[in-house]
């Protein structure tokens, strides 16, 4: 027998390194716990979560899905103009990446905007209908055509069709906050 | 009205009274101090004080912070203080001065000022010079009248104070001194040697329990943090839940280990109470709510964590009394208590460390 | 001994269920003031402005119009729902608008408003007076209150008769009567206790029968002295019990008071009548009577004047649309010291910008601020995580996790730390030694997430419209296909082919007429 495993310094250094194994064990089958509804989830649908989904295809992708699957590639997070610099922020967190501005190729930052079809000008060609991605537009072949705005998600893939040039992107009138965040008010910066 | 929503009406408590509660809750213990060694312990303080505002000022100035608003909240005295009664009295200036500028400049304000530091900073400028200058930090320089009552004058007379000034400031030094000579080991030590507890001592052999020969001087001095921290657990400036788990979980070690006669003697649940620093470590220095735990739980794993770390490292490391080590260690961990022991919800199910997931109803 | 010390420490160490000691505050209540004088009569302001909207829920469509003459009780407005309210004229007196629009302080939108210029006759409409409502089934008394158009007086204002038909379909075992008026200068229910604590009572009663509920208690702070003896010398005899609960803030809350007198505790996404509790106001219990026993409607309610500008602070039997400035002009309001007024009680109240504004069924107080009782704001240091707030929050919460978290805009964090159990009572910005604006921090959190919220909501609406366009796509495509193939004699084809070319002609003679139109537009 070996002496030094007769001595007890060497059991209480055993039993010591074994307690704080089976502890840090634990930790991690919690945080195992905590996250694993994320890991359900495939890195495509929690980047395609992040996405605006307005299906514009402005980051030369058919919809924000492909989008989703081409980051998952190695494609650049900083294309996707609508999502703006809140979407990009929120990918980096994902991803762990950097953080880019957006890339200006892809469209510019600018706030939610509608489609509206002035109606009088309207010639009934249902071309906007068919380039709609979430059909919001309702119209009929020689009837006038009307935007749902509540469906409409700002894409703009219906001016380009138009043969008459009647359909405008307005802005949507954001509520104000009823609520701003303190923060600045505050005499110590912290 | 400056405020434009709920609430309009605000307790009077501030930050500032807060700190000077807790200044006031220490005083009886610093008078008990200077009793026993001397003025050198008041020297510390005031030196350590005018260095801490002085540093967190130039360090709120560099930082282009409101000065005035900062420094009033007076916590850089609050830790001013506690640096000053942990380093041994007749401690040089340049020490202070170096520990204090290390806690203010380093610990507190690079880590993002008040409210931000992840470590106790007076600990932490006490661990610096720990480890720095081992030998100034264990030596107990005293006025020679505490040491030999024999001698004429009472160390808080003049020549009392003219001695722990010189001690502080060596440049005065007063020849006739043998510093050598004054010298003693912190009392722990030879509490440990002795392994009996001098107020009961005292007491048989007939010493006046209040006499600086009758070596209780620490006992009493533990008491009266014993006392102020009632005092600011009774205001509720402090919760009793770090204290009470630190004491209860040092006198359970101390008991458990306690072997009487036996080889190894680790010392009696009375010597680690009360023969050390533990009462102004579990009230004054534990508590400090910066970085502390925050929840109640989390306070009592804290509390309970300090209280073995003091244990274990006192009766099995190297290093004599351990509060900063212990406090040190326990910061470390204070985060991850937070996230882990919060307190259960009114109206949720259960309470849950995976909350989040079970615990909506 | 120690078994009450273990219950107790267990959950402070955060596994008990049951026996959890609730966070409070003990602000100054500053109630003595109001309290010196019985409730007075207000005499009539020139004209009343009802708002149509006096509750939560819809607002109420008006049944008058502009020049009507209308007497007192008579309805001016109906409910347009069944979480609508009824409204009735307060007094005889001319329409004089319909549709005034005011902004009201706790919605911030514009409310349309009825304005009833009051003739000072005070002429009554004939009311149907019943002797014994014990003889009355529960949904004729459930209708009464309907009709009478009593919402909750403690605040909120959900419509009675329906907070007691839910009640009904969940089974519900107890009725809470609550006049635990824990908000400092609030003291309208006591009032109300002290001097008509019988129709409280008798309310409390009618309430019990409305509802179904075996039992009903009267939850009262043990600091209303005179309230609980006249309540002691009323309660005998009925089915009413008096419960005493320790006086602390926010003891009135429904969660807190439904914990403090029966220790069932509201699980966080769930109602009081989840586990079979109805808790309602005192106020409201004697409106109940009145509508039931007198046939009157909810026309006027008590208010609390208080604050030191006001000479003489006192509670006002008052009228429903009776403007903010027309009371504090009764008490001798001193406009040198008045610095903002606000309507509620100092913890929870809203700011009142335009004194103009009327009174609604369910404002119980105005305050007017002096900057002694009221001081400028101090500045605001850093949280130093000394936990008062912790200790302070009754839904058990840790505010200072949920401040850093709050900085951060951490969502997931702010929701895991439970931002949407936090009932905004305020007591942790109370306690708070750095005087960090918590709650404000948490509203804008909460509305942050709820837009937040709102925002995914409609992106994966969007992503379902998309695959189902996607889907259509597909199959008209496939049908194509298949056709084609089926089809293969090119006849139709050319007819196909045919009809395109059409539809290309005329969609360019339509391009044609729209350019002459806009050249004609622009020439012109």
């Amino acid at each position: 027998m070996n002496p030094f495993i007769e001595n007890p310094i060497f059991l209480y250094a055993t039993g010591l390194l074994v307690a704080l194994l089976l502890l840090l064990g634990f930790l991690r089958f919690i945080s195992l716990l905590r996250t694993q509804r994320t890991y359900q989830h495939s890195i495509v649908d929690l980047i395609n979560a992040e996405l605006p989904q307005t299906q514009c295809g402005h980051c030369s992708y058919a919809g924000c899905l492909p989008y989703a699957r081409a980051i998952a590639q190695g494609e650049a997070i900083n294309k996707c103009a609508p999502g703006g610099t809140q979407t990009i922020r929120r990918l980096s967190w994902l991803l762990n990446e950097q953080r880019e501005p957006l890339d200006p190729a892809h469209g510019s930052l600018s706030p939610a905007t509608v489609a509206v079809i002035r109606e009088e000008e309207c010639i009934g060609c249902t071309k906007c209908i068919q380039a709609c991605p979430v059909d919001a537009i309702s119209g009929a072949t020689k009837l006038m055509h009307t935007v749902i705005a509540a469906e409409c998600t700002g894409c703009d893939l219906c001016v380009d069709p138009c043969p008459v040039d009647c359909i405008d992107m307005i802005e949507v009138q954001q509520p104000p906050r009823q609520w701003p965040s303190p923060g600045p008010n505050e005499l110590v910066p912290c | 009205m400056n405020s434009s929503s709920s609430p309009f009406q605000f307790a009077k408590l501030k930050t500032r009274q807060l700190m000077l509660l807790v200044l006031a809750a220490a005083s009886p213990a610093v008078l008990m101090h200077t009793w026993f060694f001397g003025y050198g312990m008041l020297l510390n303080i005031a030196l350590a004080a005018v260095i801490g505002l002085s540093s967190e000022a130039v360090c709120l100035w560099l930082q282009n912070k409101p000065i005035k608003v900062a420094l009033s909240d007076y916590s850089a005295l609050v830790t001013a203080l506690l640096f000053a009664v942990t380093i041994p009295p007749g401690t040089a200036w340049w020490l202070i001065a170096m520990g204090m500028v290390f806690a203010i400049a380093l610990v507190k304000h690079a880590y993002g000022g008040l409210g931000h530091n992840v470590f106790n900073p007076a600990m932490a400028g006490y661990l610096f010079l720990l480890l720095a200058f081992p030998l100034s930090m264990t030596a107990w320089h005293l006025p020679q009248a505490a040491v030999t009552p024999a001698s004429d004058h009472s160390p808080l007379s003049w020549t009392g104070f003219i001695e722990s000034l010189s001690f502080v400031f060596p440049i005065i030094q007063n020849q006739t001194i043998d510093i050598d000579g004054l010298a003693m080991a912190t009392p722990l030590i030879e509490y440990k040697m002795a392994g009996q507890n001098a107020v009961l001592e005292a007491y048989r052999e007939g010493l006046p329990l209040f006499s600086r020969s009758s070596g209780t001087g620490w006992e009493l001095v533990n008491m009266a943090y014993l006392i102020g921290g009632l005092f600011l657990l009774s205001l509720r400036i402090i919760s009793w839940h770090i204290p009470v788990a630190i004491i209860a979980s040092v006198l359970m070690m101390s008991l458990l280990f306690y072997s009487d006669g036996g080889s190894s003697v680790n010392g009696t649940p009375y010597l680690h109470l009360f023969g050390s620093a533990t009462m102004i470590g579990a009230f004054f220095i534990a508590t400090d709510p910066v970085s502390a735990a925050t929840s109640n739980p989390a306070r009592i794993v804290y509390g309970i964590i300090i209280g073995c770390s003091i244990y274990g490292i006192r009766v099995w490391g190297s290093y004599l009394d351990s509060i900063a080590i212990a406090v040190l260690f326990a910061n470390f961990c204070a985060p991850m208590l937070d996230h882990f022991f919060r307190p259960r919800i009114f109206g949720q199910v259960r309470w849950s460390p995976l909350r989040g997931q079970t615990s909506h109803e | 001994m120690a078994i009450s010390w273990a219950k107790r420490a267990c959950p402070v160490l955060g596994f008990g269920k049951r026996g959890v000691k609730l966070g409070a505050i003990k602000p100054p209540p500053h109630k003595l003031e109001s309290l010196r004088s019985r409730i007075m009569p207000t005499p009539l302001p020139e004209r009343l402005v009802l708002s149509l909207q006096q509750h939560q829920g819809d607002a109420s469509i008006p049944c008058v119009e502009v020049g009507d003459k209308v007497l007192k009780f008579q309805a001016i407005a109906e409910a347009n729902s069944e979480s609508s309210l009824n409204l009735h004229a307060p007094t005889s007196g001319t329409i004089l608008s319909v549709d005034q629009s005011l902004v009201f302080s706790d919605s911030m939108t514009p409310e349309a408003c009825i304005v009833l210029e009051c003739d000072g006759a005070d002429n009554a409409l004939k009311v149907s007076t019943t002797r014994d409502y014990r003889a009355l089934e529960h949904e004729h008394l459930l209708q009464r209150i309907e009709e009478a158009g009593v919402c909750g007086m403690g605040g909120a204002g959900y419509p009675t008769a329906l907070k007691l038909r839910h009640g009904i379909s969940k089974n519900i075992d107890l009725l809470l009567i609550n006049a635990a008026e824990c908000e400092p200068y609030i003291s309208c229910d006591e009032a109300l206790l002290r001097e008509r604590a019988k129709e409280v009572i008798q309310g409390a009663e009618i309430i019990q029968a409305a509802c179904l509920a075996n039992s009903c208690q009267l939850v009262i702070e043990s600091n209303m002295n005179e309230a609980i003896d006249a309540l002691r010398s009323e309660i005998t005899g009925s089915s009413v019990q008096l419960k005493i609960v320790a006086p602390s803030y926010p003891a009135g809350d429904e969660r807190q008071i439904v914990f403090a007198a029966t220790g069932r505790e509201t699980p966080s996404s769930g109602l009081p009548i989840d586990i079979g509790v109805v808790v309602v106001n005192a106020g409201t219990a004697a409106a109940c009577l009145h509508a039931v026993s007198k046939g009157q409607p909810c026309i006027s309610r008590v208010v609390t004047l208080a604050g030191s500008p006001l000479r003489t602070p006192k509670n006002f039997d008052v009228p429903i649309g009776t403007p903010i400035s027309h009371l504090q002009t009764l008490c001798g309001m001193d406009e040198q010291s008045h610095q903002g007024t606000l309507a509620g009680g100092s913890l929870m109240g809203q700011p009142v910008l335009n004194l103009d504004l009327p009174i609604k069924k369910t404002s119980n107080c105005v305050v007017a601020m002096s900057a002694q009782e009221f001081p400028a704001q101090e500045p605001v240091l850093p949280c130093i995580r000394c936990g008062y707030c912790a200790d302070a929050c009754p839904a058990h919460l840790l505010p200072q996790q949920l401040l850093v978290f709050s900085k951060q805009q951490a969502v997931e964090a702010l929701e895991d730390h439970g931002l949407f159990d936090c009932i905004e009572c305020g007591a942790c910005a109370y306690v708070c030694p750095s005087k960090i604006p918590l709650l404000q921090y948490y509203r804008s959190s909460k509305e942050l997430m709820l837009l937040e919220a709102g925002v995914t909501a409609r992106s994966s609406h969007w992503q379902q419209r998309f695959q189902y366009f996607q889907y259509r796509r597909k199959r008209v495509n496939q049908q194509r296909a298949e056709g084609k193939q089926s089809a293969s004699d090119n006849s139709q084809q050319v007819e196909q082919e045919f009809s395109r070319d059409k539809a290309r002609e005329e969609i360019a003679a339509a391009v044609a007429r729209v350019k002459s139109k806009k050249s004609k537009n622009q020439a012109s």
